[in-house]
């Protein structure tokens, strides 16, 4: 049975740090703004990586929890949340793609491992979206052997091809121009047309594309989360 | 005083280290089976094209090595045990010196040795420079359990290899050995042949295949433990495969040796010896 949409998320008292490292967030209440495109701006080692990994459960907090349409998704195993996890795309800042694995197959593999589409429907899919992106050219080529930029550009696609209720980008303008970045974001609107990507989060430092792109400007700071729009202290840690 | 009391903390320490070592690696034998039959989505044909690629890279790209290895040991010990059981009187005790020596003891670790060499470092390397790479981190976020798509098809891969190239090795070291030996020595191939087939019973056959089964579950969790542990970087990748090829020989070890002593005493309490 597929999962119902993802609606809301939610951190409570959440804490996390890396191995041997001071903790990032201490009790950490946030929750977070949805259906619209919200940029995480933060400097650098305050987190937002880390931020967009707790929403994407690819790191899991110390204590404190992560809930998702209200339910508490550490109490969930890795099948119970497959459905969920189905519904949330993930960008990588570097790296992510399979090597031993040609771009297309990069691409096409969500879309055939979980049977979302089947072999045709998904070659259409993904043909399209490299042709919309202009790196079709390189689509049966092994990652190690095509440009950065390319690379970059499959893994933000590879994010949105299974049309996702949630989008987590982390940096996508860093090694993509701003033409192809601003591309990136017309693909994104035609998926939207087709009701999904509702709820978009980037982390970047990019202060004008994310000023052109009208997102909703969430600080990191200090371990603390501000919805800067309004201005509000939008979270508190105790 | 003191020294010999932190010389034991130190032994100590150690000790719960490997317990918890061992732990982990069952925890992985145990999760990677699991995750491979309860996920729905991993079809039989995703399963079949990496076990069929580790088979080919395990199994058949070491067969020349497992070729030379096991005429030169086939070969001397073959030579050897004839030589000085006709001086002793006792050649008709051939096939059972062979059956002890090279099925029971040889080919398991021989072979074993072979694959940590070839391939469990090769599986570690991968598997670590995916981890660093952040390949099996885009492998969870598309919902795709590491575990089943990575770890339980190399193990497989792996176990099938192993029994084989452990079989294979035998043949040869038995039979290509015996014509090394016939360069030197007159060995009627008749006698050979009975004496050998006189010497081989049921359990020969059991213990041979438990010990390249659990060799190559071994050898192949262990090396994918060990590649999925690398964390910061790939500066750890070279680390984690030096430490692979070493957890991997002192368990194989380890485990054949146990194996080797239970059935010993098993047939000495048979013998009514103890």
């Amino acid at each position: 049975m597929p999962a119902p949409k993802i609606e809301s998320l939610r951190f409570e008292n959440l804490t996390f740090a890396y191995e041997n490292s001071p903790p990032l967030f201490t009790n950490l209440d946030f929750d977070f703004p949805m259906n619209r495109l919200v940029w995480l701006n933060a400097e650098s080692g305050q987190g937002r990586s880390s931020l967009l990994q707790l929403l994407g459960v690819l790191q899991f907090p110390e204590s404190g929890n992560f809930y998702l349409n209200e339910m508490k998704v550490s109490d969930m195993s890795f099948e119970e949340f497959l459905p969920y996890r189905l519904k949330i795309g993930y960008g990588f800042d570097f790296g992510g793609l399979l090597n031993n694995k040609t771009i297309f197959e990069n691409l096409t593999l969500p879309l055939m491992y979980h049977k979302i589409l089947d072999a045709k429907e998904s070659a259409e899919r993904v043909n399209k979206y490299l042709n919309f992106m202009g790196i079709s050219k390189y689509k049966d080529q092994r990652p190690a052997v095509v440009p950065g930029g390319v690379r970059k550009i499959t893994c933000m696609v590879r994010a949105l091809v299974q049309h996702p209720d949630v989008l987590l980008l982390d940096d996508p303008s860093v090694g993509m121009n701003e033409a192809t970045f601003l591309r990136y974001f017309d693909l994104i609107k035609e998926i939207q047309n087709e009701k999904a990507l509702q709820h978009i989060f980037v982390s970047s430092f990019d202060k004008k594309l994310m000023g052109l792109l009208g997102a909703t400007e969430v600080v990191v700071d200090d371990g603390r989360l501000y919805l800067n729009d309004s201005q509000e202290k939008y979270a508190v840690n105790t | 005083m003191i020294f010999v009391f932190n010389q034991i903390d130190r032994w100590g320490k150690s000790f719960i280290g490997q317990l918890e070592y061992t732990a982990r690696v069952l925890l992985m034998v145990y999760l990677s089976v699991r995750a491979a039959f309860v996920d729905q989505a991993q079809g039989l044909r995703t399963v079949f094209s990496v076990v069929s690629a580790q088979i080919y890279f395990t199994g058949f790209q070491a067969l020349p090595l497992i070729s030379v290895l096991a005429l030169a040991s086939g070969g001397v010990v073959i030579l050897q045990s004839s030589s000085n059981l006709s001086l002793l009187g006792g050649s008709e005790m051939i096939g059972k010196l062979l059956v002890v020596i090279i099925v029971r003891e040889l080919g398991p670790l021989m072979t074993a040795l072979v694959v940590i060499a070839r391939s469990g470092t090769a599986v570690a390397s991968e598997v670590g420079n995916m981890r660093a790479n952040r390949e099996i981190e885009a492998l969870e976020s598309m919902g795709i359990n590491p575990l089943s798509y990575i770890v339980f098809p190399r193990v497989l891969g792996g176990v099938v290899s192993v029994v084989c190239l452990a079989f294979y090795y035998v043949m040869i070291a038995l039979l290509g050995g015996f014509l090394i030996t016939r360069l030197i020595q007159d060995m009627p191939f008749t006698f050979y042949y009975e004496s050998l087939a006189n010497a081989f019973a049921f359990e020969d056959v059991g213990l041979f295949v438990l010990k390249n089964i659990f060799s190559g579950v071994i050898i192949f969790v262990v090396a994918c433990e060990q590649g999925l542990s690398v964390r910061r970087g790939p500066w750890e990748v070279p680390v984690v495969t030096t430490q692979a090829v070493v957890n991997s020989i002192i368990y194989v070890v380890v485990f054949n040796m146990s194996v080797t002593t239970i059935f010993y005493l098993k047939q000495l309490i048979k013998l009514g010896v103890i």
